[in-house]
Formats: C-alpha cells, structure tokens, sequence
C-alpha cells in the first residue's frame, strides 16, 4: 500500500514537473549598441516579473533576473525588446529542473507551459540547466531555418500548438516554446 | 496598485524634474568621488573648457571615445580643459578596470544606480555615450560632441 501511495506521488510529482526559471540572458541586435540604451532597460523593467536588469560585458548581453515564484511571460521580453526598437538575438534561460525526462521533437510542460525540445538527446533534467529559446524572432532567421527543419510538427513555424497537439489535449492557440539546450 | 502609483508618480517626475540640460544651460552642479576617493565639484573646474563625459565599461562605443579623449586631453590639459568623467557601472571593479585598460588620466568619478543614478536622472541620461561640452563659465555649449569637434573648440578657444 505504501508503495503503491509513492508511486502515486512519484507520478504526481512526474507530471508536474517543477522548474523554476530564475534568471535570463538576453542579446538584443539593432543598428546600435543595445546595451548603451536606457531604451531597453526602462521597456523591460515594467514587465511585473523582473527584478531587475544589468549589462554584461563579457558577453554583450543583458542579465534578467526574474521575480522569484513570478510567472514568466517569454513573448513579453520579446515584445519589450522589440518596443525598444530593438530585436531579440538570443534568450537563454536559467532554470532549475527537478527530474524533467525531454527527447528530441518533443514535447515537454514547465510550469503548465509546454516546451517542444529540438536538437536534444534524449535525457533528464536536473538541477540548474540552461534552456535556449529558438522560436521565430527570438534569433536571427537562418538560425531559425535551421532548426526549425529538425522537426516535422507545425508548431515550430508558429509557434502555436495548431492541430498536431491535439492528443495531448492542447488547443490550437496554446503557445509552444521551442528550446533546445 | 501600488506599484502603478509609484511608477505614474517616477514617469512625473522624471519628465518634470529632469529633462537633459540644453546648450545655452548652465551646468547643473556635480560633486562626486574620484578613484582616489576624493570629492570633486564640477563648478571648481570653471575656468577651464569641460566635457562632462557619461560613459560605463560595458558601452563599446564610449571605450572607442576613451581612447579618442586621450591624446586631445594631453595636448590641451595644461592650457585649460578638463574631462569629469562619470562612469555608470554598477561594479566599482569594472569600472576600475576600465579605467586602467583605457588609460584614463583625467577627471574619474562614479555613481552607483546605473541608469537611475541621481546623477544620470539629473542630466536626463538616456542613452551612452553622452557627453557635455562646457565653456569656462560652465555654460553647456555642445552636447554628444566628436573628438574632433571638441578639438576645434579648444584649439580656437584656447590659444
């Protein structure tokens, strides 16, 4: 009985698998510095679930750190960027994962949100991993031909679940996010 | 709601306590530490031509516009024109750093706060590099000059 209660639990805990993202980094393009920008700070500081937002050097990239526990909006970094009049080059995010099994050209849910994993080997996530958006928009566009050819599905051109997710009980407009690691 | 308050209440402010000074301004008044630690006031400078130079480690271009600066500083320093350099990095060690990478011989100051410095809201800083060209009585006379337009005046001015 008592086994059968953990194998309940442990299932339990295997659906909703846990990961919290804790910080993100964001490389923006334009046809000027993005980082010397106030543009791009004041745009993302108003998102309710950043902390905050600072420059790094080594990488030419902006350091987000998210509120803790806050829902993370990823098409709202994108649509501040670009506000800014700037365009997301790449967005990498900082999470930490708690037993989350991913394969390639498949699905995945974080935080009730799903995640389509591309170029990845089939594997488990544990601890702190780092996730790269590789949707439309959230890279250049031959990096995103690129991947976008490594599955079938037609979620990866829009970006929506449309109807190859239907048995996994998504509607069509449900917004997938494509990652890879 | 609170949080709605507040930023209604930072946008107003901002917009009507700092507007970026223009040409024909005075100067609004600084008084920061250098490296050393030491206060610097920017109305002691008077008397001297001065760029009022925002810059940061991490903004590429203001690195570029370091290295311009340098030769100009030296030919021109002893006859009366002086950089206060105001840098925004949030990491004094970065800024240091840059500091001594860039070579950096004049005036050096800076602010913690990044964009949101009292000094950066005070001088209305929106973007880097940004840069203020002062005539000796502290008059704003050019904003976001080139090295070579900051020569011009000085090599005319200073003769």
């Amino acid at each position: 009985m008592k086994q059968v209660l953990i194998a309940c639990l442990l299932a339990l805990f295997g659906l909703n698998a846990n990961a919290q993202f804790s910080k993100a980094s964001l490389q923006a393009s334009g046809l000027t510095c993005a980082l010397c920008t106030k543009a791009i700070n004041n745009s993302l500081e108003q998102l309710a679930f950043i902390k905050s937002v600072k420059p790094d050097i080594k990488t030419s990239s902006f350091l987000i750190e998210f509120k803790e526990g806050a829902e993370i909006d990823i098409d709202a970094l994108r649509k501040g960027v670009e506000d800014a009049g700037f365009s997301v080059a790449k967005l990498q995010l900082t999470g930490n994962f708690d037993q989350l099994a991913v394969a390639q050209d498949e699905h995945a849910t974080i935080n009730g949100k799903t995640f389509h994993f591309l170029s990845v080997k089939k594997q488990t996530l544990s601890g702190e991993q780092v996730l790269t958006i590789v949707d439309k928009n959230f890279i250049p566009a031959k990096e995103f031909k690129k991947y976008s050819k490594s599955s079938s599905m037609s979620c990866v051109q829009t970006g929506k679940a449309g109807d190859c997710c239907q048995k996994e009980g998504l509607s069509a407009d449900s917004r997938i996010y494509h990652v890879t690691i | 709601m609170k949080q709605t308050v507040l930023s209604v209440l930072l946008a107003l402010s901002v917009t009507i306590g700092y507007a970026q000074p223009k040409i024909g301004d005075m100067a609004p008044e600084i008084r920061l530490k250098n490296l050393a630690g030491k206060e610097i006031t920017l109305s002691d400078l008077k008397g001297s031509y001065v760029l009022v130079d925002f810059w940061a480690s991490w903004c590429a271009p203001c690195r570029k516009s370091n290295k311009q600066l340098g030769p100009i500083y030296d030919l021109y320093k002893k006859k009366g024109f002086e950089i206060y350099g105001i840098s925004l990095d949030e990491e004094e060690a970065a800024w240091k750093k840059a500091v001594s990478a860039d070579k950096i011989n004049w005036v050096q100051t800076r602010e913690a706060g990044g964009w949101y410095a009292p000094v950066a809201l005070a001088w209305g800083i929106e973007q880097l590099p940004t840069s203020f060209l002062l005539d000796k009585t502290g008059r704003i006379i050019s904003i976001d000059p080139s090295a070579g337009e900051v020569e011009l005046v000085l090599r005319q001015g200073l003769k």
